[in-house]
């Protein structure tokens, strides 16, 4: 079967395809997914005793970075849909890139919460025979399976410029993938032991998230394709209006997080208003998901009006850091209060705050993912064509 | 087929910890601090000598508490973890995926991850060692020196426990939460 017939690529040799069109991120690209891989060997010889989780703290960074990841990837599917699915032109030059980003990132994803499950294998086989239905984490996994599935599809009818194919199969994947990230936000949202997760806050959250991740990500994406270099006519006018919606977005983000901490403070609701007011006194939160997640980007977009989009390459770059920390935060504090410290009865005040520091392992597996996801991108960006207009053939 | 459940004379308690021996060695449970199917909590005397409050010195024993709603059970994507007959509530080894969602989810920090299995696991009432040896204790109230815990069958009116919490005022842990726990606390 010629693989050509069903996914155009560019046909090179394999030394074509591996010379690296950047040294400098090819060898971070390298680093990092050897180092994926080193941290993948220590977790098979020592298991989960390679990672800092514990028995009251069992979710720990491979589990924010899997977040990470697949909010991403739900990110770059909602910026690529805007041309492609919901047909405005002026986004259509960034669809292409912004699919194929989405499948990387949740492969990306998954090949790093397949070390944090214990048993992977097992998964896929019980997740099919024996379902639980009431368990977000099979709505979640399932969901993002089939959304994959459209995803990729729906990123070969776009290399075949088969757009009215693209745009159902794109609607189907964009439905699933929203349906998908939200049931990530319900699997804390659902979790009535830990207050201050507990609720509507993440279902909604994970996707405005996402949408602000996608379009920090677009901009990286094509900041790292033309630095140095003016943006083509059609990229600029498709970035000055994501960033026109990011601002708005942060805004929308900076409006939930200010009232999520009100609400969780006042009235001193037991255990939510302790771990509200710890988050409150944490340098994490403030810099890295403040600052750096909404404030800084959020101000450039103000200052420059929309207009500063070589700027905000890297005021996007700040942006995921903070998205970073967001992912990490959200993991982190949905476990700081100790459900039993002392195995006391409840509503007494708990000595100490539950503590978790990711080991070299985790960070190793959780970081490297990175360095997977850019391979995988510099692959595609060379046998694939990312930037030709749909419309032009 | 039963409805079993656990009344602790808590304020019996000693803190021998022959309980949490026992059950290691009735359940092969591995050594180490922190894999434990029960445990007896220890709240420090508070205040300063010689005003020392020995109202406040407590022992608390427990466990997993059998809930009628496990929010374990619930979140559990492959079913690993579900009610038997007796409406325990049990882990199925083979199902586990260790996604440690039910460590998470359960308000009691009842759960821990068996080392030589990779799953996750919890106290079953002795389920598949002396319950199904057909005996009617647990290995924890077998041991148990000032008789703190009664097992039996909730749904037998004529069972101790069934008369004990007739007759005595008894509250759960975290009731707010509706998760309906099996495991009764007499005053």
């Amino acid at each position: 079967m010629d693989l050509q017939k069903i996914i155009p690529y560019r046909k090179m040799s394999l030394k074509e395809l591996l010379v690296p069109e950047n040294k400098l991120m090819a060898l971070i690209a390298i680093v990092l997914t050897a180092l994926f891989f080193i941290g993948v060997i220590i977790y098979l010889i020592h298991g989960h005793h390679a990672y800092g989780v514990t028995r009251e703290h069992p979710w720990g960074l491979l589990i924010a970075m899997y977040i990470f990841f697949v909010v991403s990837s739900t990110g770059l599917c909602i910026v690529g849909s805007f041309g492609d699915v919901f047909g405005f032109k002026d986004y259509m030059a960034v669809s292409k890139r912004a699919i194929f980003g989405s499948i990387i990132t949740i492969l990306s994803g998954f090949a790093v919460i397949a070390f944090e499950i214990g048993h992977p294998i097992t998964m896929m086989i019980y997740n099919v025979l024996s379902p639980g239905l009431t368990s977000a984490i099979w709505w979640m996994g399932t969901l993002y399976g089939i959304y994959l599935t459209f995803m990729v599809i729906e990123f070969i009818f776009l290399m075949r410029n088969d757009m009215k194919n693209a745009k159902i199969f794109g609607l189907f994947g964009l439905l699933v993938g929203l349906a998908a990230h939200s049931n990530l936000g319900g699997v804390f949202g659902f979790l009535n032991a830990r207050v201050v997760a507990n609720g509507v806050f993440y279902p909604t959250y994970f996707i405005l998230t996402a949408f602000i991740t996608g379009i920090y990500l677009i901009f990286l994406m094509y900041g790292y394709k033309y630095r140095g270099k003016p943006f083509p006519e059609d990229v600029t006018k498709a970035l000055i209006n994501f960033m026109k919606i990011q601002g708005l977005l942060l805004a929308i983000l900076m409006f939930f997080e200010t009232w999520k901490m009100l609400t969780g403070v006042y009235g001193g609701m037991p255990e939510r208003a302790d771990v509200i007011m710890h988050i409150l006194h944490t340098k994490s939160f403030w810099l890295g998901e403040v600052m750096c997640g909404m404030v800084i980007p959020f101000l450039l977009i103000l200052k420059s009006k929309g207009t500063a989009i070589k700027s905000m390459v890297w005021a996007s770059f700040i942006g995921m850091i903070g998205i970073f920390y967001m992912r990490y935060d959200l993991v982190h504090d949905a476990q700081l209060f100790p459900m039993q410290t002392l195995k006391i009865r409840e509503y007494q005040l708990p000595p100490s705050f539950v503590d978790y520091f990711p080991s070299s392992t985790e960070m190793m597996i959780g970081f490297g993912g990175i360095g997977i996801c850019l391979i995988l991108y510099f692959l595609g960006t060379k046998l694939f064509d990312l930037d030709s207009m749909p419309e032009h053939h | 087929m039963a409805r079993y459940g656990m009344a602790l004379d808590y304020k019996n308690c000693i803190n021998c910890k022959a309980c949490e021996v026992a059950c290691k060695e009735e359940n092969g449970v591995l050594l180490g601090a922190d894999k434990h199917r029960i445990w007896v909590g220890v709240k420090e005397i508070e205040g300063e000598f010689p005003l020392l409050s020995i109202a406040s010195n407590t022992f608390m024993p427990s466990q997993c508490q059998h809930c009628e709603h496990a929010p374990c059970q619930e979140v559990c994507p492959t079913h690993a973890t579900h009610y038997d007959e007796n409406g325990v509530v049990r882990v199925d080894p083979d199902k586990c995926i260790l996604c440690s969602y039910c460590m998470n989810a359960c308000p009691y920090d009842a759960r821990y991850v068996d080392d030589r299995t990779m799953t996750v696991d919890k106290c079953n009432f002795c389920s598949d060692t002396r319950l199904a040896r057909g005996e009617t204790t647990t290995a924890c109230q077998a041991t148990c020196p000032t008789k703190v815990r009664i097992f039996g069958d909730l749904d037998d009116p004529n069972s101790e426990i069934s008369q004990v919490l007739r007759d005595r005022e008894h509250f759960s842990l975290k009731p707010h939460l509706g998760t309906k726990p099996k495991l009764f606390y007499l005053i």
